[in-house]
């Protein structure tokens, strides 16, 4: 077999919108846009929190007050619960438990993995802050 | 061109089916060129294909073999999604227009034929066969296999190399050097028989640079596979299964291998 192409091959590359072509992709990508909004929380949280440790206690609070700052939280917290919601459910697509004859469904691990989450947030608020 | 019968069609009885011509010799660029076929209920778009070579352009240049879901040569992008052709119907799909392109991600030959190059050393370079430290002699008789480790990797061997999961993947198609689904599916399959011993060769192919760690989970080969494969869950198991030796073999460096 010789090694030469006689004609050139058409070679296609994926474009910027390739992950707006399949309503599959584009939930993929607001997963990973998440991690976004979760990251930029976290730098305002660690700011507020130094600001309060530096014992500004007055400017932390204001900026915790700021309207831009709670309208994006709120916003925050949708994509944090979203990734929450999509990485649960995948969590039983990667790991399938079997019982007895039957394996579990995706549902089944998000369902699971929810209980556990509220249980868990319950636990650590009542031992942490109301304690 | 002898249609027979043609000019009885009613028009709800014609699909147009949109097909991706490209002619290297002749064109720098793919184009659609639009045919009308009969939309019958029992046709898929293999069929729809073919009746266009025989009755209407006898240049159109496509795979097939068997048509009927097993030997994988006719994939293609049926209205934007990867599928058998000889596996879908025309009515399967919304409008009476429909678009047939080649396998995304893979470079095009000919019209809908692909350069499958790629894929074809990838699965050699896993390795697809049993694996022995030292084969034992026929006489010895058959490596026996219970029904449970059987199961462990049945769905993993249904693989017929269509390549549609290729072509839904978008890290392949942001990097081809990337494993891929169907050959780490396959590793895994090896991996998970209990007649095999060639994990130590195995493994640090599909845990190089580009192999599954590359995996981001989007999902879809799993999602387009015809023959119920699940490579993302191959995929995930092969990261876990590294995991788990990486970890023992730091707790327990002589005796984890
Ligand atoms: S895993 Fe499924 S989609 Fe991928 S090549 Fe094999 S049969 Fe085709
Ligand atoms: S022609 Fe063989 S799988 Fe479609």
């Amino acid at each position: 077999m010789s090694k030469q192409k006689p004609f050139p091959e058409y070679r296609r590359k994926l474009g910027p919108g390739w992950w707006l072509s399949n309503s599959h992709f584009t939930q993929y990508m607001i997963r990973e846009w998440t991690s976004f909004f979760v990251a930029v929380f976290s730098l305002i949280y660690i700011y507020e929190l130094s600001l309060f440790a530096s014992g500004a206690k007055d400017s932390a609070l204001a900026l915790m007050r700021n309207p831009g700052i709670i309208a994006f939280n709120i916003v925050a917290l949708l994509f944090t619960v979203y990734h929450a919601l999509t990485w649960f459910y995948l969590i039983g697509k990667v790991i399938p438990i079997k019982m007895g004859k039957t394996t579990s469904k995706p549902w089944q691990a998000l369902l699971v993995n929810i209980v556990l989450l509220l249980i868990i947030s319950y636990a650590v608020i009542q031992i942490l802050v109301l304690r | 061109m002898g249609t027979g019968g043609s000019g009885l069609l009613m028009s709800q009885d014609i699909a147009t089916i949109r097909v991706t011509r490209y002619r290297p010799e002749k064109d720098g660029k793919p184009y659609f060129q639009d045919y009308k076929v009969p939309y019958r209920k029992d046709m898929v778009v293999l069929d729809a294909l073919n009746y266009i070579k025989a009755n209407l352009d006898g240049t159109l240049t496509y795979r097939w073999s068997c048509r009927m879901g097993v030997c994988g040569s006719c994939g293609a992008n049926v209205d934007g999604v990867p599928k058998l052709t000889c596996a879908s119907f025309l009515h399967e799909f919304k409008g009476r227009t429909i678009k047939v392109e080649p396998l995304t991600h893979f470079p095009v030959i000919k019209d809908l034929v692909v350069n499958m190059d790629d894929f074809m050393h990838k699965l050699v370079e896993i390795k697809p066969w049993i694996l022995r430290e030292k084969e034992s002699p026929p006489e010895e008789g058959e490596y026996r296999q219970s029904a449970e480790e059987l199961e462990r990797y049945d769905q993993f061997s249904s693989c017929i190399n269509c390549m549609l999961c290729y072509s839904a993947c978008p890290v392949y198609g942001l990097n081809e050097k990337f494993l891929g689904p169907a050959a780490t599916a396959l590793a895994y399959r090896y991996i998970e028989d209990s007649r095999d011993q060639g994990k130590a060769v195995r493994f640090p192919i599909v845990h190089e640079l580009e192999g599954v760690w590359e995996c981001t989970l989007v999902g879809e080969c799993s999602v387009v596979c015809p023959k119920g494969v699940d490579p993302m869950l191959a995929i995930q198991k092969t990261k876990i299964l590294g995991a788990t030796n990486a970890l023992k073999s730091l707790v327990m460096p002589r005796g984890g291998k």
